[in-house]
């Protein structure tokens, strides 16, 4: 898929000289482009009927709580699958952005913030150095990154045992705990990173290299696409967003915990291909990503909902749901490349 | 765009079903599979004097008084029931709340996953839980939770860990072993399994929880009062999982080939150790094990010699925690810690007692 193609995901445009009908198809377009938001959509209306403590205020707000801090991470790792590159080591680069954070906070809340924010964002440079300017591949060079991540967290932490504590008081606490409209601050700042994220990759020279280096790395190159300059920056990127994710994450539980993070790499990874980014690299929408973050926490809420389900079958479920919100996607660009 | 309208209307019919099959198998599934022992086997009994003096009342908590059998009861577990006491725990809760005759029991699982096990009991509050008993993940990062609870005066207890927090105030008490008690008593049995000498390797559990510390510094504090002519040289944290345990004997095997005593704060890494033995050619009662939990396939290990001692670790929480529940919400003081009684497994008694472990 070329750049310009994918740089459509999010906006469709109608055929010239519309033919009587088209607003259906446009419609119908719109749906298998976005196949994640649609299942999500169809999720709702299902929970909502069949569950009478599932639309509420409070649930509602919960699952976007929750969602937002690995929202905040899937968004970076959009980019860097975009690119057609991985990157493992998200999970641990949140759980090293939480305890950073709450390490940090002894100097203060802006110290808090940014110590995690440099030293997430270090790890990301030299991982994205590894993987673009020594060409070793993603996987490997971010495996390495999460044993590594996660070795620093124990480091600091006494093998893990001590948790630091974010005082209440503290402005990062306040703004970890904090919400307007009954909802809290962390899903607005995702919303407002979610815009930026949708302009920098829709609207800019740097979007466009992200795209054109995921279609064809050589090709890119040849176009004059700075290839080096653009991956470093993605892998910057993911690890920046996860420390970040990580030190909110940290100020909404008032507190470093050390056993966060294991696993959720894959869920990021997850959310992302459920939004409708290819694995292969040169085509996605952070809209998308989005999406697919919430399916997930609806997937999980509702599952919750049925109430005594054992949590071994939970398992099968949100896999056998995950399976099917694949097999629908594909089913839905397979027609949309046929037309 | 030439899309047939057919293919329209199928795809969207595809939708429908997928999404309509998933819930039905979802609600079919809706049932807990046989827990592996049996249901009663030993009740969880309390000590006396359990904690301090009973201070807390719903009046001072600030609560409601609610009827327990037609409320809503959350129960939030930390951990997959993969390993014998989440199992023995899960059921233990269940079937007791069936026996008090309460309807509404809603049950949620963290999966290992922390920021899960915060969002269920979210969700739990969320769906009108009025009372709730969480098994904690982790003994931090509670904030959230206790700020929607104490919001709606919903009484918390935990089961098996605790939270960092203030009792009577933020939850209303914590049932469950005393972990310290237990580390020490499995140093006795150590001192005794060694006559008094020797080098022990420990293996921790997960870090992060009051289990662990406890665990461990009883044990060493026992030591270092009781024996001071044994040494710890090695302690490695095994998770509390089998598969851990093992791996972490392996490696110990190799770097102090002296090590003739082992720690196992769980039954699951003393029974990864003993395979991980077997494995270096090692043979029963060469290197002492002493572990904690009670489990059925430890106990009977003590049978074949592989393992010395286990102290118990009573999953069975369900009766001792909807009677501190309705005691509570009947008006009655609650004590701010309601403390186990656990027994011990040795070869004096392994044989007559392995029914009892769960």
């Amino acid at each position: 898929m070329t750049s310009e193609q994918a740089a459509m995901g999010t906006t469709v445009t109608a055929p010239q000289g519309t033919p009587p009908g088209a607003g259906r198809e446009r419609v119908f377009g719109l749906v298998q482009r976005h196949g994640a938001a649609a299942v999500l959509v169809l999720l709702l209306v299902t929970g909502s009927l069949a569950f009478e403590r599932f639309p509420t205020g409070d649930n509602l707000g919960n699952i976007a709580i929750t969602s937002s801090f690995l929202a905040t991470v899937a968004l970076g790792m959009t980019f860097v699958i975009i690119t057609g590159g991985i990157d493992l080591s998200v999970g641990s680069v949140f759980a090293l952005g939480g305890v950073l954070a709450a390490y940090g906070v002894r100097w203060g809340s802006l110290a808090a913030l940014l110590l995690p924010l440099a030293v997430c964002g270090a790890i990301g440079l030299l991982q994205g150095l590894l993987i673009a300017r020594v060409r070793l591949a993603p996987f490997i060079v971010t495996l390495a990154g999460l044993l590594g991540a996660r070795g620093l967290l124990l480091s600091i932490s006494d093998e893990g045992a001590r948790t630091y504590l974010i005082p209440h008081a503290s402005l990062l606490a306040r703004i970890g705990q904090g919400s307007v409209l009954g909802v809290g601050y962390p899903v607005y700042l995702t919303l407002v990173l979610f815009l930026a994220g949708a302009v920098l990759l829709q609207r800019t020279r740097f979007g466009q290299s992200v795209y054109a280096i995921g279609g064809g790395q050589d090709a890119a190159a040849l176009m004059g696409v700075p290839v080096t300059r653009t991956k470093v920056t993605v892998y910057v990127m993911s690890g920046l967003l996860a420390g970040f994710a990580g030190a909110l994450n940290a100020a909404r539980l008032s507190s470093g915990v050390t056993i966060l993070g294991t696993g959720m790499e894959l869920d990021v990874i997850a959310a992302v291909v459920i939004g409708g980014t290819l694995l292969t690299g040169g085509a996605g929408s952070v809209s998308g990503t989005i999406a697919g973050v919430l399916l997930l926490g609806v997937i999980q809420n509702l599952i919750n909902q049925i109430g005594d389900l054992s949590s071994s079958y939970q398992q099968v479920v949100s896999g056998a749901f995950l399976a099917v919100v694949v097999v629908v996607q594909t089913y839905l660009s397979r027609v949309q490349r046929l037309r | 765009m030439t899309v047939p309208p057919r293919r329209g209307a199928r795809t969207a019919a595809l939708l429908a079903v997928l999404t309509v099959a998933a819930a039905g198998c979802a609600k079919s599934e809706d049932k807990q599979p046989a827990g592996a022992q049996d249901t009663q086997g030993q009740q969880q009994v309390a000590q006396t004097p359990s904690g301090n003096a009973p201070s807390c009342t719903i009046d001072k908590f600030g609560g409601k008084k609610f009827d327990l059998k037609s409320g809503v009861v959350g129960f939030s577990q930390s951990e997959k029931e993969a390993n014998p006491f989440r199992i023995a725990e899960t059921k233990s809760i269940k079937d007791e709340a069936k026996k008090a005759g309460i309807a509404n029991l809603k049950a949620t699982n963290g999966q290992s996953q922390f920021n899960k096990q915060i969002s269920d009991v979210q969700q739990l509050i969320a769906q009108g839980a009025q009372a709730l008993i969480i098994a904690p993940l982790n003994s931090d990062g509670w904030e959230p939770v206790l700020q929607q609870a104490s919001a709606k005066h919903i009484p918390i207890i935990t089961v098996d860990r605790k939270i960092n927090a203030t009792p009577c105030k933020d939850y209303v008490t914590f049932i469950g072993s005393d972990f310290y008690q237990q580390g020490k008593r499995a140093a006795d049995q150590m001192v005794k399994a060694l006559g008094g000498k020797g080098k022990v390797a420990i293996l921790l559990g997960a870090s992060g929880n009051n289990v662990t510390t406890d665990r461990t510094n009883g044990f060493k504090d026992e030591l270092k009062q009781k024996a001071p002519g044994i040494q710890i040289t090695f302690q490695q944290t095994g998770e509390f999982a089998r598969e851990k345990g093992q791996q972490v004997t392996e490696q110990m095997i190799q770097s102090n080939p002296d090590v003739n005593g082992l720690y196992a704060e769980n039954d699951e890494m003393a029974l990864g150790a003993v395979t991980a033995l077997k494995g270096a050619g090692k043979k029963a009662g060469q290197i002492k094990i002493v572990s904690v939990d009670g489990t059925r396939d430890a106990v009977s290990q003590i049978g074949s010699g592989w393992i010395s001692a286990v102290v118990e670790s009573n999953p069975r929480f369900g009766p001792l925690a909807f009677q501190t529940l309705s005691r509570f919400l009947a008006g009655d003081a609650i004590p701010d810690k309601v403390i186990i009684a656990d027994r011990e497994y040795d070869s004096s008694n392994a044989q007559q007692s392995v029914g009892s472990a769960f």
